[in-house]
């Protein structure tokens, strides 16, 4: 995919699971096709943030990309995300680590919205209630 | 570029499960300038703007499905009994100094009954069970490529000579892929990436997404106590853990949890089939991510009541943080 870069196992295994309609771990061709179109529209997104066009994006660009989209988060949470998306050391996103990001992060989402029926921003859990809630999405 | 043809009906149908599945909600063009791609624009924190605001909540739901604290019965005391639980998010009762803690995979049975949290997980990547004879590596060791000739000092002779038998080019680090051949099944089936990536990511201190000799080392005696404690809980020698052994194996690691819950961690980690089972590195994964994930919730829950009422923004904290 573009030059010789590949996509990291995770975000592979999100994806497909987002297209693999019998649940057989792989796509076919038809669903391959609506793949390409996911990850094409990801590097359109990709590219608006990515100013320096370095195929990485820092802190303040990732920050700039999920306000774009909607979240409204803290600074220690985006240093958060940085250390935990960034797989080569240098303080930055590659592409594949940003996708695996928002795929999370809008899972984690929808995971807390399910719960928080009065929409007032907290919910109450048990530890199993915690537990099948992470482990259902990630 | 793939210049993209127009989408064949089904795969537009893809597109819109994908959305109903995402729970994304329809919203005019987002917003000018940047065409973010519909299924990942969920317009439900946008309108609310809740998410990471401060605002005061009211009390949450009570009552309905609390019951017993963890189906147990109430935690007794210091309920996170049992030896401290190894790898590298060990609870906060863990053992001074740097190491990550150092349960012994023999050790002492996990916490008393109905203990939530105890686990005798073997211990983190570089604290060293008090069984070892080589003793915990020194501080300092890690960083540096060292010549592939002697086994270094502390290295575990056979880590060693797999170690070499992977690190081809002779760098003295080797990456996921050259881990991947090293790290085997007992069907000789080799370890799947994602396990890969999270042994490095936990052994790798020096985030450069290698190890070395020491880091392989440290892994390498993590993965033979993981080893034997998966011989320990295939209690029909099958060579796999069934859902059944892997329920059986989570309680008596000291994880009181329903069976249910063994079931989403089958669907999560296992290829679908009629009776899906887990060969080691599922159950490395399964194990670890659930000791930082059990971690994370005791962070929160300080009154040990095994409930927690949370933020948006620290549900997201809490749980990416402790992602492997």
């Amino acid at each position: 995919m573009g030059r010789g870069h590949h996509l990291i196992p995770a975000t592979v295994r999100s994806i497909i699971g987002m297209f693999d309609r019998e649940n057989k771990r792989g796509i076919n061709f038809s669903e391959f096709a609506g793949v390409w179109k996911y990850i094409t529209d990801w590097q359109g997104v990709f590219r608006t943030y990515d100013r320096d066009g370095s195929g990485a994006i820092d802190k303040n660009e990732l920050k700039q990309a999920l306000t774009g989209f909607g979240y409204r988060l803290s600074d220690q949470f985006y240093d958060i995300l940085i250390r935990k998306f960034d797989r080569q050391g240098r303080t930055q996103v590659a592409f594949d680590d940003f996708i695996q990001c928002c795929i999370v992060l809008q899972r984690l989402t929808d995971a807390f919205r399910r719960y928080d029926t009065d929409q007032d921003g907290w919910i109450q859990l048990s530890y199993e209630q915690y537990l099948s809630m992470v482990f259902s999405v990630v | 570029m793939f210049v993209a043809t127009v989408p064949p009906m089904n795969v537009v149908k893809a597109k819109n499960r994908l959305k109903r599945q995402a729970g994304s909600i329809e919203r005019k063009k987002p917003h000018p300038g940047s065409d973010v791609p519909r299924t990942i624009m969920a317009g439900y924190y946008g309108q609310q703007g809740y998410p990471g605001s401060a605002g005061q909540a009211p009390g949450g739901p009570q009552g309905g499905y609390y019951g017993g604290h963890y189906g147990g019965g109430t935690p007794q005391g210091n309920s996170f009994g049992g030896s401290a639980p190894g790898g590298p998010y060990g609870g906060p009762q863990q053992p001074g100094g740097g190491s990550y803690g150092h349960a012994t995979p023999g050790g002492p049975a996990p916490g008393a009954p109905g203990g939530p949290y105890g686990g005798q997980a073997p211990g983190g990547p570089y604290g060293a069970p008090s069984t070892n004879p080589y003793g915990a590596p020194q501080p300092g060791q890690y960083g540096q490529g060292t010549p592939c000739g002697n086994i270094p000092q502390g290295v575990d002779p056979e880590a060693f000579s797999w170690f070499q038998s992977v690190d081809t080019d002779r760098s003295g680090y080797i990456t996921v892929k050259e881990l991947k051949q090293a790290l085997v099944n007992s069907n000789w089936s080799t370890f799947n990436d994602e396990a890969c990536q999270m042994m490095i990511n936990m052994f790798d201190k020096t985030k450069t997404g290698r190890i070395d000799i020491f880091g392989f080392a440290a892994l390498w005696r993590f993965i033979q106590q993981w080893r034997t404690l998966f011989q320990q809980y295939d209690r029909d020698r099958s060579g796999t853990i069934s859902a059944g052994e892997l329920h059986q194996a989570l309680s008596q690691m000291g994880y009181n949890l329903s069976p249910q819950f063994t079931q989403i961690l089958m669907v999560r980690y296992c290829t679908q089939s009629a009776n899906p089972t887990i060969q080691l590195d599922r159950f490395i994964q399964i194990c670890t991510q659930l000791q930082t994930m059990t971690d994370a919730f005791r962070e929160k829950d300080s009154a040990m009541a095994g409930n927690i009422r949370i933020s948006y923004e620290d549900f997201l904290i809490m749980t990416t943080s402790r992602l492997l």
